[in-house]
């Protein structure tokens, strides 16, 4: 489904190298981890596969679904089935989340020749899933992630992942500022959605969610590039000795 | 000593009056003198077909909303197209500022409306210009609420071809009454469009207004809001639609001249290409005036590096118990706002069009009637592409 090969990136405006040579694969079913200390570019893959601007693929290639994804534009990547759970979601004033969701959805069912949902299945579907992830219909109500908790925005991230059904999806940090109860709630909305035809990419500092998400592939980032991989063993590994050893390795 | 100026020869048209210029205070942004490119002549008959009345009433963003209506065609009451028995034509002239004396000077007609009683029903005026020979549009219009009376009014401009319209309105608000206004200026592309409204409010008034300045090549905009009796509320607001080389000025004087009343100004500006936004507002605070509360404020969104919006927010405060403020802001769309959108699905226009229509969408907030609040919204999303394929 998702081929990275050897992708670089540097930042747009800096000459300032990040991704250095990052090769992953990921097939239809699976889910892969990706650990790593601050700054080592998780993000920062996670923008480039949304296509967000400020950076710079100076080598490499990204496949997804046989196409360059590299070449389309972000809403046409959502269109395709890529979706990213923003580690820091961005609030949008005066767009109330409900019609948010609204427009995005049909966007995209437009953008794939679909016809637009008619609004009491809409409706239907949103009452549905925002019931499953505790998130009230007052919520809804209240202009995107404006006002929300750090908690709440990353259940509004899950609600609208939950709600746009992507085959690709990209979950940054999404377990960070969650309490344990809440965390619960987000990873059966996120185990919810697991099938044999959607894979998922999980960013994440710690073990724990990987306790309830579980992945078939760990991958350790340092410096921007993959120096790790195996099973969810290795997180627990991670867990009791940390990064110094990868550290070690690249200096 | 007087010095000698040329007349232009729209000045010659208008009988010789000097046009307003930076040389006034008021007109610093805009000069008409240069702006009025030819002559405009006032009281020029166009035969209009009634087939593009109906065409342009209906472009009305609230076409489907006001039960009641009233049209003027080149300046005059069109019956047949109307929805409401005019009443007589305005005796009274207010006089003393440019716009005010050239209306003074050429308006023949214009809705005087008595209302009364309570109801959530819009009345629609509707103004329009039919493609015809250039020319000066005047019409004047008084309207008066009854004391404890609740009405709706819309002001909406719309037309094609070559003219200028000039329209007054002249509003006094009753004791304890409730007046929404809500003025489309959607007037055609070449047009010029040069207003002036009074509001005088009594005693506990609420009054509530909101103006959108989409067409036009030009316009400018005076507001004065009298505060004459205690305890009234005047909340103010606006929202600018400009692409191309539009020109919009809006000059708002509120006059708090007597104690305890509240206003509020907010107007959200949006420019595209090489469009210019002008927001001036004053706020007068006379020495009785004690317990005013006063806060205005305006922003601009410019979606070109070329766009460019000004700010004069003027205080004159003479009493000292009183709470007032401005602020202006003018910036771009947020990148990360754009990008976050974009991530789930939206194309660039329709990101942008979300963007912009939340942006405007605050200074609509306070119009109470659902259907004209949705009916701004939905032209407001519309407006980046409509004015981009050139309409
Ligand atoms: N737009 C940018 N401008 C400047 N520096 C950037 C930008 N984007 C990323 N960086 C830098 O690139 C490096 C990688 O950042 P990134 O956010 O991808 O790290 P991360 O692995 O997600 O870290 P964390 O675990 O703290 O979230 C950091 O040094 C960061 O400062
Ligand atoms: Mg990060």
């Amino acid at each position: 489904m998702l081929d990275i090969d050897n992708l670089h990136v540097k930042l747009a405006d800096e000459d300032r190298e990040i991704i250095r040579g990052l090769t992953l694969s990921v097939k239809p079913g699976e889910v892969h981890a990706i650990m790593g200390p601050n700054g080592s570019g998780k993000s920062t893959l996670s923008y480039v596969l949304a296509g967000r601007e400020g950076y710079e693929v100076t080598q490499g290639s990204v496949t997804y679904k046989g196409e360059d994804l590299l070449a389309l534009e972000p809403d046409q990547r959502a269109a395709r089935g890529v979706f990213l759970a923003f580690q820091y979601p961005i609030e949008i004033p005066g767009v109330a989340t409900m019609q948010f969701l609204k427009v995005a959805l049909n966007a995209q069912r437009k953008a794939r020749g679909a016809k637009e949902l008619l609004t009491p299945d809409f409706m239907r579907l949103v009452k549905d899933r925002s019931a499953k992830l505790g998130i009230s219909q007052d919520m809804l109500k209240r202009p995107v992630n404006v006002g929300f908790s750090g908690g709440e925005k990353k259940r509004a991230e899950i609600l609208q992942m939950a709600v746009l059904e992507p085959s690709l999806c990209i979950l940054d940090e999404t377990d960070s500022g969650l309490d344990i109860d809440a965390l619960r709630v987000v990873a059966d909305g996120v185990n919810a959605l697991r099938s044999p035809d959607r894979a998922m990419v999980v960013i994440t500092h710690y073990q724990r969610l990987l306790d309830y998400i579980v992945p078939d592939h760990v991958h350790v980032l340092s410096k921007g590039r993959i120096v790790k991989s195996g099973d969810r063993h290795l997180a627990l590994e991670l867990e009791e000795k940390g990064y110094a050893e990868f550290e070690k390795e690249e200096a | 000593m007087t010095t000698a100026v040329a007349r232009t020869a729209a000045e010659e048209a208008y009988g010789g009056a000097l046009l307003p210029n930076p040389r006034l205070e008021d007109w610093k942004w805009t000069n008409l003198r240069t702006l009025i490119d030819r002559p405009f002549p006032p009281r020029r008959a166009v035969e209009a077909r009634p087939a593009d009345v109906a065409r342009l009433v209906a472009a009305s963003p609230f076409a489907a909303i006001a039960a009641t209506r009233l049209v003027f065609v080149n300046g005059r009451y069109d019956a047949a197209h109307s929805r409401l028995a005019n009443g007589s034509v305005v005796a009274t002239k207010l006089t003393g500022e440019p716009i005010l004396d050239m209306n003074a000077s050429f308006a023949d007609d214009g809705a005087q409306l008595s209302l009364t009683g309570t109801t959530d029903l819009p009345v629609e005026m509707v103004f329009v210009a039919t493609a015809g020979e250039a020319r000066t549009i005047a019409t004047r219009n008084v309207i008066e609420v009854a004391a404890g009376a609740a009405a709706t009014v819309i002001e909406t401009y719309l037309g094609e071809g070559d003219y200028l319209a000039n329209s007054v309105g002249e509003y006094r608000v009753g004791r304890a009454a409730r007046l929404d206004r809500v003025k489309a200026e959607c007037e055609g592309p070449a047009a010029l469009h040069l207003s002036h409204t009074q509001v005088t409010l009594a005693d506990g008034a609420n009054f509530r207004d909101f103006t959108l300045t989409s067409g036009a090549r030009v316009s400018r905009q005076n507001g004065t809001c009298v505060f004459a009796g205690a305890g009234a509320e005047a909340k103010i607001s606006g929202a600018y639609l400009l692409g191309g080389r539009q020109h919009a000025d809006t000059r708002l004087v509120v006059d708090h001249a007597v104690p305890r009343c509240v206003s509020r100004e907010l107007f959200k500006c949006v420019m595209d290409d090489q469009a210019r936004g002008i927001f001036q507002g004053k706020v007068i605070v006379r020495p009785h005036a004690q317990k005013t509360d006063g806060k205005q404020s305006s922003h601009g969104l410019l979606l070109s590096e070329t766009a460019e919006f000004d700010a004069k927010p003027e205080l004159e405060i003479f009493a000292d118990d009183v709470v007032c403020g401005h602020g202006a802001t003018s910036g771009d769309l947020d990148h990360d706002q754009l990008f976050y959108l974009m991530s789930r699905g939206l194309p660039t226009a329709e990101a942008k069009s979300l963007l912009i229509a939340a942006f405007v969408g605050e200074a609509f907030d306070t119009i109470a009637h659902d259907g004209l609040r949705e009916a701004l919204g939905a032209f407001a999303a519309g407006w980046l592409t409509s004015h981009r394929r050139g309409n």
